[in-house]
């Protein structure tokens, strides 16, 4: 076995998956059994119970339909289970992507010989908590004992920014997949990789490139031979498939031929006529046909660029994700319609896996078992701490030094393996603990000996002997995804964690109640739902848990207005617990009743479609009548992704739940939409309190402000003049939060403020640790008052706050909201 | 809770809190420092040494916690969020702290830097 530490991470997608190792300097694709890199996600279970994955599985898509599952990934954490009749098995998505992980550990066991036990899994960059819980319940399924998970462009643009050769400036990540598109822009600076923003179309993939395809070939078949197929028909359902089929084949071809025939497997049958198909298709024709289709992506890109205000010529690489996106042509078109430099010498297909195989080194998540990894030295144990991966070039090793067998080590130094650094040599202080910066090679594995002294001088044995610290591109801590919080009974949402968290986090609030409940009644329960999304109104965002306080539960009847205490924690891989302190009984509610995606009911959809068409049909009218074009054009995105929605639905009906889950997410996206619009509509109450607001912070800043804060309010006054004229509500309300931020830092200085604080802490000062000093300080205070000595008063004010109970740390209450 | 006592809790909780005094940086440190001192701090308490264990405010001494860490680092990496944070953290007053920071004999004073700064235990570099 090699000495190499192996770092591991799979792409799990919803076509291929892929999985890829990192040895802390190069990373190395896996070949699955047929020596391929990608595994389809495809899995077959027979009569027998036998189970088949990836190619071999795909052979019968088509011969064994009801055996053989794909695109499960889309169903992860639904709860909806997938039937294997011939076998007479039903199985959850996650039990399926765990087959298909296990299989690739088996690849990399094959090559390595160890089975990973820990590793990295890639998710979609806005899964949601039920669905990566899902992918880390599948990874445990596949052996796993340990897993961290990475949103996808993340990945992408950690493989590509670990071989650039410089690292700074705004990368986009253009992902196309089969079925969805998704642009991701990022930023490395000082080798920090961060996510700006993001943004997506859930109808755009490169399975419509195909159906452009298969629908000139429809009409190419008519003219040519006049026969009428139509998509539409329940009889002609074989020969579009195998239409389909041919034109995913001819598209592929095309990424490397010039011109390629499109050649149906076998003659279709159209009305009981034998139709034999061969179409040659040029390059030119494909690019043709998905023109309209690639300008849509683009138009993404665009806005995603334009809402984060970066001009694409500011782009510093477009780096390609996906399977369409190994088409050249696309590659150009999209790199000149952006006006930007592509990132050459990716594979589009692995760069997710290899992404997060470097990840796992970052994460420190070495895939070979613990017995193979501990060090032969014989010495004393010493308790390390350091970044297994480190962006910074001079980082700091921490370590204390372990109670057990062997001499003491009085003195540590670390000496690089390249003899020509080391490290001063280091006393160990009493505690044993010692904190030792070093000095990086940059984008290098770089091998350090640990040499420690006795008393004496004398070298004596440590372990480990070594440690490795490789320099490159890092990202500290996964971010959370989407925002988590709390919805509240007035439909707001008491935000825990904000898109962007590094995780593991956690964070606590004190809520109130609303009703009573009762000791033992029947029936009443308080419950406190926990939601994710980017929405202000509870309802649009969507729910991914509830906990409950049950009154068969409680151990004495809650009145209304009880305090309750709200813990919420994630873990590293994003999965969530909470716990509720009812501190009146002293009772701690820990249960979240459940964690599953909504199913997509046909019928609540086909309500919910309506109820937005009427919606729609009003702001319309409205929109006209009060000429408003910005709004017009949100409108028409609403009512064509609207006609989207149906034709998903029909699917729905038809049995899709793929087709149903989809259409449910994108009508809380179109809502969302319609809310803005309603946003606009309120726009005179905003115009007033950004009058309000930027008097005021004016009036604070001429006065107190110094001139850096006076400078950055006239900044913030420009944005808010430009959102202002752009009517961008959210824009808006984002930079009058700045605004009101930097008056109130000019407040502060304000003399009468402190005494204004100062009069707020002596309304408290019954709950005062030392009651008898904080009087004393009310005396101060009251004749610092009286001599205008606001130096004096702050003073007092802050040594009052020190006595005031430390409820401050968990109390964090918004000061802006109005909850309970 | 009153409008008045939200904007005592708001003042408390902007001191004691603030990222800088948490990680125990000058407001005009570099990201990279943040990042550095972040990591050195979540290290330190991971091996349980007693130095991590607690910073210094204008309000005295708080326990830290990795959460803590984790959060001042993230909030430094926004700009904007740093922003208000900086200006509250130079906002701080020239006060007495209560107790003499342990390692006053190891800061260096800065030539431009506030007083204010020294007695709160800033430092620029980490000599331990």
């Amino acid at each position: 076995m090699s000495d190499k530490p192996l770092y591991v991470g799979f792409d799990l997608g919803t076509t291929n998956s892929a999985a890829a190792v990192f040895d802390g300097e190069q990373t190395t694709v896996i070949r699955n059994s047929q020596g391929e890199t990608l595994t389809p996600s495809v899995i077959r279970i027979d009569g027998a119970g036998r189970v088949t994955v990836g190619s071999k599985a795909r052979r019968f898509l088509e011969r064994d339909p009801d055996n053989t599952h794909h695109e499960f990934k889309r169903l992860m954490g639904t709860g909806k289970a997938i039937e294997f009749p011939a076998a007479k098995l039903s199985k959850q998505p996650a039990e399926l992507a765990a087959l298909i992980l296990a299989s690739m550990r088996k690849d990399v066991e094959d090559q390595f010989g160890v089975a990973p036990e820990r590793a990295v899994v890639s998710v979609p960059a806005l899964f949601e908590l039920p669905q990566s819980s899902a992918t880390s319940e599948a990874a445990q399924l596949a052996g796993f004992e340990r897993v961290e998970l990475l949103q996808e462009p993340i990945a992408s643009a950690l493989a590509a920014g670990w071989s650039a050769d410089e690292d700074s400036g705004a990368w986009l990540v253009y992902d196309l997949g089969g079925g969805t598109f998704d642009a991701s822009l990022l930023e490395t600076a000082d080798g920090f990789l961060r996510v700006i923003g993001h943004d997506g179309d859930n109808f755009l993939g490169g399975r419509d490139f195909d159906w452009a395809v298969v629908d000139w070939a429809i009409t190419q078949l008519a003219a040519r031979q006049q026969v009428t197929i139509s998509r539409g028909n329940p009889s002609h359902s074989g020969a579009v498939r195998a239409l389909k089929q041919a034109a995913e084949e001819a598209k592929i071809e095309l990424s490397r031929a010039s011109s390629a025939l499109l050649v149906a497997n076998a003659p279709l049958i159209i009305d009981g006529r034998s139709i034999d198909v061969e179409l040659e298709l040029d390059r030119a024709m494909l690019e043709t046909l998905t023109s309209g289709l690639l300008e849509r992506s683009v138009e993404v890109c665009r806005r995603l660029l334009q809402q984060n205000r970066i001009a694409p010529g500011e782009l510093s690489k477009i780096v390609f994700v996906g399977g369409p996106t190994t088409m050249p042509s696309l590659r150009d078109r999209v790199g000149a319609l952006l006006g930007a430099p592509i990132a050459e010498g990716h594979d589009p297909m692995t760069l997710v896996a290899q992404g997060a195989a470097i990840y796992a080194a970052t994460a420190g998540l070495d895939g070979r078992p613990t017995s193979a990894r501990a060090g032969k030295v014989r010495g004393r144990r010493l308790w390390v701490q350091y970044p297994a991966v480190s962006s910074d070039l001079a980082p700091h090793v921490v370590g204390r030094v372990v109670e057990g067998e062997g001499p003491r080590p009085v003195e540590l130094e670390l000496q690089r393996g390249d003899g020509l650094w080391h490290s001063p040599s280091t006393a160990i202080d009493r505690e044993g603990g010692f904190v030792i910066g070093v000095e990086l090679i940059a984008r290098k594995s770089n091998v350090f000996k640990l040499v420690a002294r006795d008393n004496e001088g004398q070298t004596i044995p440590v372990d480990p002997a070594t440690i490795t610290i490789v320099q490159g591109v890092t990202i500290s801590d996964p971010p959370l995804s989407r925002t988590i919080g709390v919805a509240l009974a007035n439909d707001a949402v008491r935000v825990y964690f904000e898109r962007g968290t590094p995780l593991p986090a956690k964070r606590t609030f004190t809520h109130h109640t609303v009703e009573g409940v009762a000791k033992g009644a029947e029936g009443s329960v308080i419950k406190i739902p926990i939601v994710q999304g980017e929405y202000d109104r509870a309802h649009l965002c969507r729910l991914v848990g509830t906990l409950e306080i049950p009154s068969v539960e409680v151990r004495a009847s809650l009145p209304a207005g009880t305090e309750i205490e709200l813990t919420l924690e994630l873990d590293r891989g994003g999965r969530l617990s909470a716990k509720a302190l009812v501190g009146t009984i002293d009772q701690v509610f820990e249960e979240v009743a459940h964690l599953l995606v909504p199913a997509a009911d046909p019928d609540v959809l086909e309500a919910t479609i309506t109820a937005m068409r009427r919606r729609l049909f009003q702001l319309r009218g409205d929109a006209f009548r009060q000429g408003l074009p910005q709004i017009l054009t949100i409108l028409d995105r609403v009512d064509q992704g609207l006609h989207e929605v149906e034709r998903d639905l029909e699917a729905a009906r038809g049995g899709n739940d793929d087709a149903g889950q989809r259409a449910r997410r994108s009508l809380l996206e179109l809502d969302a939409d319609l809310e803005q619009v309603e946003q606009i509509k309120r726009w005179p109450e905003l115009e007033e309190r950004r009058i309000r607001t930027m008097t005021w912070a004016s009036a604070a800043l001429s006065q107190h402000g110094t001139p850096r804060e006076q400078k950055l309010f006239e900044e913030v006054s420009t944005a808010i003049d430009r959102a202002a004229s752009d009517k961008d509500p959210r824009e808006l309300q984002r930079q009058l939060r700045l605004a009101r931020q930097l008056g109130e830092t000019a407040w502060y200085r304000d003399p009468s403020t402190w005494e204004f604080l100062f009069e707020d802490a002596v309304s408290q000062i019954s709950q005062a640790s030392d009651l008898p000093l904080a009087q004393s300080l009310t005396r101060e205070g009251r004749q610092a008052m009286d001599r205008h000595d606001s130096t004096a008063l702050r003073r007092v004010v802050e040594r009052l706050w020190r006595l005031l109970p430390a409820d401050v740390q968990t109390r964090r209450q918004s000061f802006d909201s109005g909850v309970r | 809770m009153s409008e008045r006592q939200q904007h005592g809790e708001l003042a408390r909780r902007r001191f004691a809190d603030n990222p800088f005094y948490v990680l125990g940086l000058r407001p005009d440190s570099t990201r990279a420092e943040v990042e550095r001192e972040g990591k050195k701090l979540l290290a330190m308490l991971e091996v349980k040494l007693s130095a991590g264990e607690s910073h210094t405010s204008p309000l005295g001494t708080h326990t830290r916690s990795a959460e803590q860490i984790r959060e001042a680092m993230a909030e430094l990496r926004d700009p904007e969020r740093r922003l208000v944070h900086e200006l509250w953290a130079r906002l701080a007053p020239p006060t007495e702290p209560s107790e003499p920071a342990s390692d006053m004999s190891d800061t260096q004073p800065d030539g431009d830097s506030h007083p204010g700064f020294v007695l709160l235990g800033f430092r620029r570099k980490t000599a331990r």
